[in-house]
């Protein structure tokens, strides 16, 4: 996998801008990046498999929900996922899944991925997002 | 970009910019700051935020922020904006994703003194007592119906249950249930995430805090609010946990839609919102309203274990502690409250994001004994510093739709504050102030007294404007975070 990310300074809150080649990179990248901050992925075992099925108005609403699916994931069955396969993606839906486990330690919350600031713009070499998240 | 220059001076603390700076302006945004806190302010977006609430429909005569302005998403954390009920909207993201995040105050029979020994055995056992931190579940499992009732019935209910006392109700805002609130607004999604989370702190900036009262400037309201020079007190902050982010989530997500039914243009997605009056409208305040009464009850549930600690480690010693509550304040939250626009009474749609409430003497909203005296206002400072009690105005009502500030606003993002000083540096600098600090590195670098604003400059600002006037002056001896 080609992507990667950077944290942007935000007074209060987490902004991640993602680099991918594709929009399944894209997804995928970005929710490496969330798990990132949020745990320590090292030393995950996958031993958990989820089945997440969106649709949304546009791409940008389809990736924080999202990231926002994975959070609601994370928060309820206690997993970070490391794997992301999609059988489909587009635009408006997406049916993928979603591989991980229990993380050694988990650094912090994170609230929610927001609308704020949020675009997914074509670049010379793929396509670059910007999320901002509640912490 | 907003300037200084674009900005005129209204009053000694007060700034205006007109709503002809930007062409989609409805009402001016006025900014309630110090001339340092105004440049701290223009340093991040959050003055452009400002004027983007500015262009909702239906806001009233201005929108505000109060000196502990930051940026934040969609409106900025300190924003305040007032819509009319028949025409305005309501806006989760002028809410937040922590709806009801709020903070209490309670107070107790000793000197701080008396437990200045004993303050590192008692911050040992109130976190590892006190649910906190990431992925901590707490000790009370909802079961479906128990969730409703919860969401629904908040404080009074779990009074009810045994977790507290009848006065415990009296002095929470709004008695610890807001109106309107009902649990099938509320999705299973966001009732699952907090099924076993409620009576957790959670992480980031929420804490519980051991502190001493070390000045009084006005007796009389002190003697009302219980509080004494000397005395040790104790302040929770937390809110509605992952309940509330959901809920938040689920209607920012939902009402994307609804924008474009009602033909609503907004400068920021994050301040989606839908007519007041709109049955997506109702539909949010209704679920807001249940993760607002999940906060309260939260916070319930908080101060039930820390009173449980208090007893068990000083009791034994030093007789009863006497640990009552003097209020409970929520600091992100819309409330439909009354107010005199052009001489008519009328019913205002108020968004309080990273502000508080400041109801003057003579509501009738307080408890029977603060009547006289003014709603407390609870506004804590960074771990370091000092936290205030205020009393509300009858001027904040025409100023600032009886709003204030909630505490000392960050300066510095977490990525920042975390490079500049690790957390073990952070205990141990505070440590040798005399603070016993019990928390995650990374939460303590990231919330260290540098993050944050000066408190006492933030609040002399609200209480020389007349927004809240100083009470008491608390300092912490010890301070836990999640």
């Amino acid at each position: 996998m080609t992507g990667r990310f950077e944290q942007v300074e935000h007074t209060a809150d987490l902004a991640l801008r993602v680099f991918a080649e594709s929009l399944d990179e894209l997804f995928a990248t970005a929710a490496s990046a969330m798990f990132s901050q949020l745990a320590d992925l090292t030393r995950v075992v996958a031993t958990s498999q989820v089945q997440v099925v969106l649709e949304a108005p546009g791409a940008e609403s389809l990736l924080v929900d999202w990231l926002n699916e994975l959070l609601y994931l994370h928060e309820t069955r206690g997993e970070v996922y490391t794997e992301f396969t999609f059988d489909e993606l587009s635009r408006r839906r997406l049916r993928a899944t979603v591989c991980g486990g229990k993380a050694a330690q988990t650094y912090t919350i994170i609230k929610a991925a927001t609308y704020h600031d949020l675009s997914i713009r074509e670049a010379h070499d793929g396509l670059v997002a910007t999320i901002v998240f509640d912490v | 970009m907003v300037n200084k220059k674009d900005m005129q001076r209204v009053e000694e603390f007060l700034w205006e910019i007109p709503k002809s700076f930007r062409s989609d302006m409805r009402v001016p945004a006025r900014i309630y700051a110090d001339d340092a806190l105004l440049e701290a302010a223009l340093q991040d977006r959050s003055v452009e935020q400002l004027i983007n609430t500015a262009c909702l429909p239906g806001v009233v005569k201005y929108v505000l922020a109060m000196p502990d302005i930051h940026q934040g998403y969609g409106p900025p954390i300190g924003g305040v904006a007032a819509m009319g009920v028949k025409d305005g909207v309501i806006s989760p993201g002028a809410v937040g994703y922590d709806i009801n995040c709020g903070v209490r105050l309670l107070r107790s029979n000793l000197e701080a003194a008396q437990i200045k020994p004993l303050i590192d055995e008692l911050m040992d056992t109130l976190y590892n007592t006190v649910p906190s931190g990431v992925g901590r579940g707490g000790d009370v499992h909802l079961s479906g119906r128990d969730m409703d009732k919860v969401l629904e019935e908040g404080v009074p209910w779990l009074v009810s249950r045994g977790y507290g006392r009848t006065e415990d109700v009296t002095y929470c805002e709004e008695r610890g249930a807001l109106a309107g609130a009902r649990a099938s607004a509320v999705s299973s999604k966001a009732k699952k995430r907090g099924s076993d989370q409620l009576g957790t702190l959670g992480a980031g900036n929420h804490f519980v805090e051991v502190g001493e009262v070390v000045e009084v400037f006005d007796e009389n309201a002190a003697q009302q609010f219980g509080v004494f020079v000397g005395q040790a007190v104790v302040w929770i902050h937390s809110g509605s946990r992952g309940l509330g982010h959901q809920v938040c989530t689920d209607y920012v997500g939902a009402l994307q839609r609804a924008v474009s039914k009602y033909g609503i243009r907004l400068a920021d997605r994050e301040l989606v919102c839908a007519p007041v009056n709109s049955p997506e409208g109702q539909e949010y305040m209704a679920a807001m309203a249940c993760a607002a009464n999940y906060a309260w009850a939260n916070r319930q549930l908080l101060m039930h274990r820390a009173r449980e600690v208090l007893e068990q480690v000083l009791a034994p010693r030093f007789g009863n502690v006497g640990l009552r509550l003097v209020y409970d304040i929520a600091h992100n939250i819309a409330k439909t409250e009354e107010f005199t626009i052009d001489g008519s009474r009328v019913k205002l749609v108020v968004h309080r994001k990273g502000a508080t409430r400041s109801f003057g003497p003579g509501n009738r909203a307080l408890p029977a004994d603060y009547i006289e005296v003014g709603q407390p206002v609870l506004v804590p400072g960074d771990m370091g510093t000092a936290s205030y009690l205020l009393a509300g105005t009858t001027g904040a009502a025409e100023k600032s739709f009886s709003s204030t500030c909630h505490g000392a606003g960050r300066v510095m993002s977490r990525g920042a504050a975390t490079r500049k000083m690790h957390g073990r540096e952070v205990q141990q600098q505070l440590q040798a102030q005399g603070i016993a600090v019990r928390g995650p590195w990374k939460g303590l670098a990231e919330e260290a007294p540098h993050a944050y604003k000066d408190i006492d400059r933030v609040v002399n600002v609200v209480h020389k404007a007349g927004l809240a006037r100083k009470v008491a002056r608390m300092v912490p001896l010890g301070v836990m975070k999640g």
